[in-house]
């Protein structure tokens, strides 16, 4: 009997301390907003990408949970007047059996890339558009969860005439975000 | 002695281990037969201590040695008053004199929803011994908590918590948090996630066998507590129900209390709110960044003495 208490104290102790250091110093998810290129011509689209970065013994619910009761992750974007957004594209999420779950729960763990499909409107004029939006999430780890919360994001969106080529940029994420 | 078994039989002559046959000295060929036995006893005496060592330990409720006068390490639970999900009133004060485990949970908490039928058993099987368990829902509307209330057959009350209630209880960091109160209305535990009910339930034991008045300064909690120099941390009501929430204003004039509010309505926080410090302190009472500037402001002042 005294060894799993002994081990049960021990196992609480270290998530515990974890959860401490988690909300004491770096948030649990740190979110950034990437496009796929390094500017955006009138009537296209273009690729964004939302980069989480979720902290190390914590998980995010699935965009499509596996049980109701689970807060999924979302990303919201707010469209403007000339940029509309197209499509979000959420990751497939990894099946993990946790120690408060009956069967395996689909989660997002490590670095989650969401997508987005934007589509610049014909007569938008070259300048810089500030998006904004917000990923939202609620973490666990095994033993207890975070409240629900969120990260403001905003995506500075160049436009350029359409004589002006695009450099691709950040194409390791797109490469992960399947984003078509 | 029964040399077969090594069992202590009494003698055939009636006399027992006490009797004659224990002065007569063993002929020369049973003497390494009676160190042999010497040492068995010694096994056995050994085991026998080890063993109630444990009995001790484990299966007996802890002796629990009480004093009179407060302390720190075992804080009193705040106060508050909210309706529970069916609309009664619930006052932490009316469980006065009962063990109360106060838990903090929400419908959407996986490691919350596991304990909760644990809980439901403690209160079917302690209640009769003045035990009782109040749940605080941290979800933003009542609807799946009485969705849940109904599904579990929960057979104790539960409230929706609020951030002045989290703030009071020295604030909830993630969840379950559960608190073990006792008779005195003293916190002896502080439980944070999910917690092997053995554990409370050997807790709750220890604090029935108090008496309402006194504190159990040997209380042992196991797991983690979340402490500062080994207390349990709570919020100051001055800095919670403060008009400058996070910031202590009860030793100031009225006339100070509002310099040092247009003081703070004066100031743009950085923490990226754009608002001024005072209106971040007012709708976003975590921030950290105002609560600290808004305290140095404060000092500032009194240093003044105006």
């Amino acid at each position: 009997m005294s060894m799993p208490r002994t081990m049960l104290s021990l196992v609480l102790t270290s998530w515990a301390v974890s959860l401490a250091m988690a909300q004491g110093s770096a948030p649990v998810v740190e979110a950034k907003w990437v496009m796929a290129a390094d500017a955006a011509h009138p009537n296209s689209t273009v690729k964004a990408a939302v980069v989480a970065k979720v902290a190390s013994g914590y998980h995010i619910n699935d965009h499509k949970p596996t049980l109701d009761y689970l807060i999924p992750t979302e990303l919201k974007l707010d469209p403007l007047k000339q940029v509309d957004v197209k499509d979000v594209i959420y990751p497939k999420g990894v099946l993990k059996k946790f120690a408060f779950s009956d069967g395996p729960l689909s989660v997002y763990k490590g670095t989650v890339v969401v997508g987005s499909v934007l589509q610049v409107g014909r007569s938008i004029a070259p300048g810089a558009y500030a998006l904004k939006g917000k990923f939202s999430y609620q973490a666990c780890n095994d033993h207890a969860c975070l409240p629900p919360a969120s990260v403001p994001l905003t995506l500075t969106l160049k436009v350029v005439p359409r004589n002006v080529p695009l450099k691709p940029v950040n194409s390791d994420v797109f490469e992960r975000a399947q984003v078509e | 002695m029964d040399e077969q078994s090594g069992v202590q039989v009494p003698a055939a002559n009636g006399t027992g281990q006490g009797g004659q046959a224990q002065e007569t000295p063993p002929p020369p060929e049973r003497a390494g037969a009676s160190k042999g036995k010497v040492l068995m006893g010694a096994v056995l005496a050994l085991a026998l201590v080890v063993g109630l060592y444990f009995v001790n330990r484990f299966w007996i409720t802890p002796a629990v040695k009480i004093q009179a006068k407060p302390s720190k390490e075992h804080p009193s639970a705040p106060d508050f008053s909210l309706a529970d999900i069916s609309g009664k009133k619930l006052n932490l004060s009316d469980y006065r004199g009962k063990v109360l485990m106060l838990d903090f949970w929400a419908t959407w908490c996986g490691p919350c929803r596991i304990e909760i039928p644990g809980f439901i058993e403690l209160q079917n099987h302690y209640a009769s011994q003045g035990f009782a368990v109040v749940g605080v829902s941290m979800d933003d509307s009542v609807e799946p908590v009485v969705e849940f209330y109904r599904q579990f057959h929960m057979n104790y009350p539960v409230a929706l918590g609020d951030a002045r209630l989290e703030e009071l209880y020295g604030g909830i960091i993630g969840l379950p948090t559960t608190f073990l109160i006792g008779r005195d209305g003293r916190i002896y535990a502080k439980h944070e996630g999910a917690t092997d009910i053995s554990v409370f339930e050997d807790e709750i034991k220890q604090l029935l066998a108090l008496p309402p008045d006194k504190e159990a300064v040997n209380f042992q909690q196991e797991g983690f507590l979340r402490t500062r120099g080994g207390q349990i941390e709570l919020g100051d009501p001055a800095e919670i129900d403060s008009e400058v929430p996070g910031v202590n204003l009860s030793n100031l004039t009225a006339e100070q209390k509002e310099a040092f509010k247009k003081l703070l309505a004066g100031q743009q926080c950085p923490c990226g709110c754009k608002f001024s410090l005072l209106k971040c302190r007012q709708v976003d009472r975590q921030c950290g960044i105002s609560r600290k500037l808004a305290r140095e402001q404060l000092d500032k002042l009194v240093a003044k003495g105006t």
